[in-house]
C-alpha cells in the first residue's frame, strides 16, 4: 500500500535540557496538497523542519518523509534527493556567483528542469555573473526559490518563503505553489502571513509551544468555525450557554460574542432558549482561528 | 561538485598563501646565492655546505609559514557555515556529513601539499638555473618531512574548527595550540619535538647540512597517527552535532 502522507511524525520530541522545543508531535501531512505550518515565533516550526531533514537529532519519537525514516542517516540522505528545502533566512553561498550556485546545485539532482531554471531566471531577472553576497534580500529569496523549484521535488518544504519578496514576487510565489501542487508536488510551508495561507493552503497545522494545536483542512475549518453574536434581553451568565464546541465567549453587557469550532446550530438553539433577541452568525477568518489556537491560558 | 565548492571557498586563502610562500622561497634563494657565493674567488661548487645551510634555514622559515597557512586552510566547514547561517543549505543537499567532511579534508590536504611542493620546486628551479649545488634528494627530503610530520597541524585546525564556533575564535585557539605545543615540546620533550622533526633539525648533519641519518619514519608515523585520530574525532563531532 502506498503511503498517503508525505510527512508523518510520531511522538517527535526535541528538548534542550529543561526546554522542550517540540513536544510529542503527531503530525500527518497529506501528499499532493499544500499544507501550511503555522505557529507563533518560537513555537518549534523550524526545529521540526530541521529534525525532518536530519539537521537536528530528535530526543524522542520518530518520523518518516516519503516513506524514509528520518533517524537513519542513509535514508535521510536519500530523502533529501526527493525534497527541496528553502530555509527561513534563505542561506546561500555568498562566495559563489548566481551562475556558479545554480551549476553547483544542478549537479546533485538528476532530474533538474533546465527549462524551469531558464524560465525562472528570466522572470526573476537574476544577474548570473553577480556574487550572491551582493544580491538584495528579495533577490536572494528568488534565487533560493529557483533552486528549489527547478529540481523537480516530490516534497517542497519552505520556511517563510515570502519573506523579503515584494507584492509582485509574493503573487508569483503563490501562483507557483499552486501550480506545483497541481503537478503533484506536496508543499509544506511555514508562514506568518495568514492571508497568503488562506489563499493557497488546503490544510493547516498550527503548532504552539511545540505541540500540535490544530491540524485540519482549511475548507473544514471555514465550515465548522463560526462567530455568533448574540444579544439577550437580560444579562446572562456565560455558564448558561455552555455547549461543547465553544472556544471563547466575550461578554459586553447583554451582548455576547461566541467563537465556536463546531456545534454552531446547537449553540444558536441554546441562545434562543435563553431568550436571545438577536443572533448573527458569521464565518471566521483563519486569523481568528489561529489566535484562538495559540492564545495563552 | 563538493570539490568545486571547497575550492571556491578556500581558493582565496590558498592562492594568497601559495604566492607568499613561493615568492618568499624565490627571493630567499636569490639572497642566499649572494651570501654564500659573495665574489670571494671560490668556485660555486666549492662551498656547498654554506648553501645547504641556507636551504636548511629556508626550510625553517617555510615550515613556519606553511603551518600558519594550513591552520588557515583548516578553518571553515559546517561549524563556520552555521555561524554564517548557510549550514542549512549544505545539509539539505543529498550528501552525507561524512562525504562533506571528507571532501573538505581532501581538498585541504591537496592544497597543503601544493603549499610545500610548489615553493620547494621554486627553490629547486631557481638554484638549478643559477648553477647552485642542489640535490633533488635533499629537496624531496624536506618536502616529505613537512607533509609527513606537519599534516597533524592541519588535522588539529580541522578539529578545532569542528568544535569551536566563531570566525575569529577558532583560528585564535588553533594558533594558540600551535604555539603551546611548540613551547611544551621545546621545554620538556625536546628530542620528540614535532617542530624540530619537520624542520629537519633532528635529521641534519651540522657540518654538511645534508640528511645525516635515515628518514625519521617513526616520528612521522606518530605524527600521522595523531593526525588521523584528530580527523576521526572531528568527524564524530560533525556527525553527531545539531545544526
Amino acid at each position: 500500500m502506498s503511503e498517503s502522507f508525505a510527512i508523518r511524525t510520531n511522538d517527535l520530541t526535541k528538548s534542550y535540557r529543561q526546554f522542550v522545543a517540540v513536544d510529542s508531535l503527531h503530525l500527518a501531512v497529506p501528499k499532493n496538497r499544500i499544507t501550511a505550518f503555522l505557529g507563533p515565533n518560537g513555537a518549534g516550526k523550524s526545529t521540526t523542519i530541521k529534525m525532518l531533514l536530519g539537521m537536528i537529532r530528535p530526543t524522542g519519537g520518530n518520523a518518516t518523509i516519503l516513506g524514509h525514516r528520518i533517524s537513519s542517516p542513509s535514508e535521510n540522505c536519500r530523502l533529501r534527493q526527493r525534497v527541496a528545502y528553502v530555509a527561513e533566512d534563505k542561506p546561500l553561498y555568498g562566495f559563489m556567483t548566481v551562475e556558479q550556485l545554480i551549476r553547483f546545485t544542478r549537479r546533485f539532482y538528476s532530474d533538474w528542469q533546465i527549462d524551469q531554471e531558464q524560465r525562472l531566471l528570466a522572470e526573476y531577472r537574476l544577474p548570473l555573473p553577480k556574487k550572491v553576497r551582493s544580491l538584495s534580500k528579495g533577490m536572494r529569496t528568488k534565487l533560493a526559490l529557483l533552486l528549489a523549484f527547478a529540481r523537480r521535488p516530490e516534497l517542497l518544504i519552505l520556511d517563510e518563503p515570502s519573506e523579503g519578496l515584494d507584492p509582485v514576487g509574493i503573487e508569483h510565489l503563490l501562483r507557483m505553489l499552486v501550480s506545483q501542487a497541481a503537478e503533484g508536488v506536496t508543499v509544506f510551508f511555514s508562514s506568518h502571513q495568514l492571508a497568503e495561507v488562506e489563499r493557497v493552503a488546503d490544510q493547516v497545522c498550527i503548532l504552539n509551544h511545540g505541540r500540535l494545536g490544530l491540524n485540519a483542512r482549511i475548507d473544514e475549518l471555514h465550515q465548522s468555525y463560526r462567530r455568533i453574536d448574540v444579544v439577550f434581553e437580560t444579562t446572562p451568565s456565560e455558564r448558561e450557554l455552555a455547549v461543547p464546541g465553544i472556544e471563547r465567549i466575550r461578554s459586553n453587557g447583554r451582548q455576547m460574542t461566541v467563537l465556536a469550532s463546531r456545534n454552531a446550530d446547537q449553540i444558536i438553539r441554546r441562545a434562543r432558549d435563553l431568550s436571545a433577541v438577536s443572533v448573527e452568525v458569521s464565518p471566521v477568518p483563519l486569523r481568528d482561528i489561529f489566535l484562538e489556537t495559540v492564545k495563552e491560558d | 561538485m563538493l570539490w568545486y565548492k571547497a575550492w571556491l571557498e578556500t581558493r582565496g586563502r590558498f592562492l594568497t598563501c601559495l604566492i607568499t610562500l613561493t615568492a618568499f622561497c624565490f627571493i630567499f634563494v636569490h639572497h642566499a646565492q649572494e651570501i654564500a657565493f659573495r665574489g670571494d674567488g671560490l668556485s660555486r661548487a666549492g662551498r656547498p655546505a654554506d648553501y645547504y645551510r641556507l636551504l636548511f634555514v629556508t626550510q625553517q622559515f617555510l615550515v613556519m609559514m606553511w603551518v600558519v597557512s594550513v591552520v588557515l586552510l583548516g578553518m571553515g566547514g559546517l561549524i563556520r557555515e552555521r555561524a554564517f547561517g548557510v549550514s542549512t543549505l549544505t545539509l539539505s543537499l543529498p550528501v552525507s556529513r561524512c562525504r562533506l567532511f571528507g571532501v573538505r579534508v581532501a581538498v585541504g590536504m591537496v592544497e597543503a601539499t601544493a603549499l610545500v611542493v610548489l615553493p620547494w620546486c621554486a627553490v629547486f628551479l631557481t638554484s638549478f638555473s643559477a648553477g647552485l649545488p642542489i640535490r633533488f634528494s635533499q629537496v624531496s627530503f624536506y618536502i616529505f618531512l613537512i607533509l609527513g610530520g606537519g599534516l597533524s597541524y592541519f588535522a588539529m585546525a580541522i578539529l578545532v574548527s569542528s568544535v569551536v564556533e566563531g570566525e575569529y575564535t577558532a583560528p585564535a585557539i588553533a594558533f594558540g595550540l600551535v604555539l603551546l605545543t611548540a613551547i611544551a615540546f621545546d621545554a620538556w620533550l625536546r628530542p620528540y619535538s614535532l617542530w624540530r622533526l619537520i624542520t629537519g633539525d633532528l635529521s641534519i648533519d651540522r657540518h654538511t647540512y645534508l640528511l645525516s641519518s635515515g628518514f625519521p619514519w617513526s616520528g612521522v608515523a606518530v605524527s600521522l597517527a595523531a593526525a588521523v585520530a584528530m580527523l576521526f574525532l572531528a568527524l564524530q563531532r560533525i556527525r553527531k552535532r545539531d545544526f
